[in-house]
């Protein structure tokens, strides 16, 4: 593995080619086929939960195909950033019809679009369009969390990929070699916690990391990890959540407008993170949690059907003061 | 008998007191007529049509002695034409102000909402003017205040609000009307035509008449000819007929009627609701209507409108849930949301452009930044400022400092 100066970690032992990634060994098999003879790649769409090497996959790719100048054919946009018809038509088109030129050796430009499933219909109507046109010049790498919010002319356009929950003893291995670099004396409990709480979110797991070296202490043992974790755990989506089940439905109305408003947090967001705090919570029966995990599901379903996702969420919560505890 | 003579002009209100209901209006509007120092030189009645505005002001000025030169909307009102009537009718104290009968003049400009069209250019210009410079009370009257063209003129006036005419009170009057004519009606019969006017007195006087004059006998019978009424409801009519209505059905209608904007509508629904259901179990179930009903608008969109029905449904059962327990409330108005973020925009784009900084470095979107990685950068800074990353992520001091002293997410 390479290291660099980079400081963030999850950067720094981001692998730098297809053989270094963290149990992804089907996956990684079918690519190196096809990079073998780059002309017959097909675009890619990279599908799965958070943290499990999409991102990581496509930039190994850019470096594979085109070596260190990568960044120089490689368009990278995160979709949930610019996610509108417009970047499609200005930026996207642009690029997949001239990136290639001057290039001489690159077989064809490389566009890397993370979490495109946040991308509006109409864009993704286009996005179709330029796909097929521009194939002889340009090749796609789509990235989301959920392949069923890609329109299927795209999806039928793609060799498609999924990425399931990393395995727990590859994630901990990998923990423990970081350590090992940086000179950290990380405990096996403490690494195990590490992963437990990360839910196979190998990025999630990587910041933790690096956050519990941060206490600067000798050893990293499980308490570290507890008060890492403790800390880091979304404060007010919690506190949201204890005022909404102790009954007080206006108090938790009022955070979840802080949560849209300080920190501009989308509904889709917040009812992700209520359903990661939902099983922290320490007084709730496992039959309490799955009846209201029921509940947030279905208003997770409803915000994906609804208009507004003020009304959802009041609506989630005003469910959740009347639930008896 | 005359009759020839419209119901409501014959009965209507020749003193003060014989204007029905809106009392808090009545009072407000007496004590500032009588104050010779007002602080303020106009008035603006505003509420729905029909509730007594104009009734008012002609009551008062029977009681009071002082005549009215009046404007109303079948007037051109443009800049030239107010000032031509109003200039001189408000520069100038009445002679026979100083006469024992008269107390002098005061210009009533009825209907102000409904005339600054192209055709009235610049005629919010000068009434707000001839209010600044006149010597005699101004009184208008209108509708809808919500435009934004009324907004200059709001500041200067003394506003007072008129409401619907609470149903029992319009029965009453219609009694009185019937006994004055000399029919008997079946109780039933007036308390359709008055449901059937939603508060709208003159609506309800009105089809009394056409049902009632020449008969000595009003039944139920009568009534079912009656229209509805195609009144447009604003949004804080809409609102509280809704939740004051007794059945799903009723509030269906009155939504059916109102003219709001559904997107606006539905935010002040939500931010309303826990005022009208005070019990948990009851707010849940309303909430949970209203999702439903969300979701449906969220499927109309713009094109499938045959599914609006649906929405009225759910908005009107979420309204509907316990109708015994209504009592009347102050609405929280304009939506919350919308005052949130405008009070939180600037601390939102602090973090977002820390967000975006952190994107670019680790390849994420802003919105995984600040849920994934923005929490744990905060822990690291607070235990130690200079850490390496604040650099590599190219943080500035001012964006270490926000990090640090922002509450937890």
């Amino acid at each position: 593995m390479t290291i660099n100066n980079e400081a963030m970690w999850v950067e720094k032992y981001r692998p730098k080619t297809l053989d270094d990634i963290v149990d992804l060994t089907h996956v990684v098999e079918s690519l190196q086929a096809f990079l073998k003879n780059p002309h017959s790649m097909p675009h890619l769409l990279l599908a799965g939960i958070p943290g499990t090497g999409k991102t990581t996959v496509a930039l190994c790719i850019a470096r594979e195909l085109f070596g260190e100048k990568w960044k120089s054919f490689t368009l990278e946009l995160n979709a949930s950033d610019e996610r509108g018809i417009n970047t499609v038509r200005d930026r996207i088109k642009d690029f997949s019809r001239y990136g290639r030129t001057g290039f001489g050796e690159a077989p064809f430009s490389l566009i890397i679009l993370d979490e495109s499933d946040q991308m509006t219909g109409p864009a993704q109507t286009a996005l179709r369009r330029i796909m097929e046109t521009s194939s002889r010049t340009s090749r796609f790498i789509l990235i989301c969390n959920y392949s069923n919010k890609i329109i299927e002319p795209i999806q039928s356009r793609c060799a498609v990929f999924r990425f399931s929950k990393l395995d727990k003893v590859a994630m901990v291995e990998h923990l423990k070699k970081i350590a090992d670099i940086e000179n950290l004396h990380l405990l096996d409990e403490a690494a195990k916690r590490i992963v437990e709480y990360s839910e196979g979110d190998l990025r999630h797991a990587i910041n933790a990391l690096q956050t519990t070296a941060a206490y600067e202490k000798d050893v990293i043992d499980e308490q570290t990890v507890l008060q890492v974790f403790g800390e880091a755990s979304p404060r007010q989506v919690q506190m949201m959540l204890n005022k909404a089940l102790s009954g007080n439905f206006l108090e938790a109305r009022k955070m979840m407008y802080d949560l849209i408003g300080q920190y501009g947090f989308s509904g889709t967001e917040i009812v992700r993170q209520m359903q990661r705090e939902l099983v922290k919570v320490p007084h709730l029966t496992d039959s309490q949690k799955a009846e209201l995990t029921n509940i947030i599901g279905e208003y997770d379903y409803r915000l994906t059907q609804g208009a507004n996702s003020d009304i959802q969420l009041s609506a989630l919560l005003a469910q959740f003061s009347k639930f008896r505890t | 008998m005359e009759l020839d003579l419209l119901w409501v002009e014959k009965y209507r209100p020749k003193k003060i007191r014989d204007v029905v209901g809106n009392e808090l209006a009545k009072t407000a509007f007496t004590s500032w007529i009588k104050d010779k120092r007002r602080r303020k030189k106009a008035v603006l009645l505003y509420g729905p049509a029909g509730v007594g505005k104009t009734a008012l002001v002609n009551a008062a000025s029977k009681e009071f002695n002082f005549s009215i030169i009046e404007m109303n909307a079948s007037d051109t009102r443009t800049e030239k034409a107010i000032n031509k009537v109003g200039k001189p009718a408000t520069s100038f104290v009445a002679l026979d102000r100083f006469s024992s009968e008269s107390k002098g003049n005061i210009l009533f400009l009825d209907e102000v909402d409904g005339v600054f069209g192209q055709q009235d250019r610049g005629g919010i210009k000068a009434i707000i003017n001839i209010v600044k410079e006149s010597l005699i009370p101004v009184v208008m009257a209108a509708n809808d205040t919500d435009q934004k063209k009324l907004r200059p003129l709001k500041k200067v006036c003394k506003l007072i609000r008129f409401q619907q005419v609470r149903i029992p009170l319009i029965i009453h009057t219609l009694g009185k009307i019937c006994a004055a004519e000399g029919i008997k009606p079946e109780f039933e019969a007036l308390e359709r035509i008055a449901q059937n006017s939603l508060g709208d007195m003159r609506s309800a006087i009105n089809d009394l008449q056409s049902i009632a004059e020449g008969k000595q006998l009003l039944t139920l019978q009568d009534t079912i000819f009656l229209t509805t009424r195609n009144k447009d409801i604003g949004l804080y009519d809409t609102l509280k007929g809704m939740f004051s209505a007794e059945s799903v059905p009723q509030a269906a209608i009155i939504l059916n009627r109102s003219s709001v904007n559904f997107d606006d509508f539905l935010l002040s629904f939500s931010d309303n609701l826990p005022l009208r259901y005070p019990d948990k179990d009851d707010l849940a179930t309303a909430y949970d209507f209203l999702s439903k009903a969300d979701v449906f608008r969220g499927r109309v969109g713009t094109e499938n409108w045959s599914l609006l029905r649906y929405f009225f449904h759910y908005l009107a059962e979420a309204a509907t849930v316990s109708p015994k327990t209504f009592k009347p409330f102050d609405f929280i108005n304009p939506p919350m949301r919308i005052m949130k973020l405008f009070w939180t925009k600037g601390k939102r784009t602090k973090l977002e452009n820390i967000c975006t900084k952190i994107g670019m470095r680790c390849h994420v979107s802003r919105n995984t930044a600040k849920t994934d990685i923005v929490p744990f950068i905060q822990i690291i800074l607070k235990k130690q400022k200079s850490n390496p990353i604040v650099t590599w992520l190219k943080l500035e001091p001012k964006d270490v400092d926000y990090l640090v002293t922002m509450n937890k997410i």
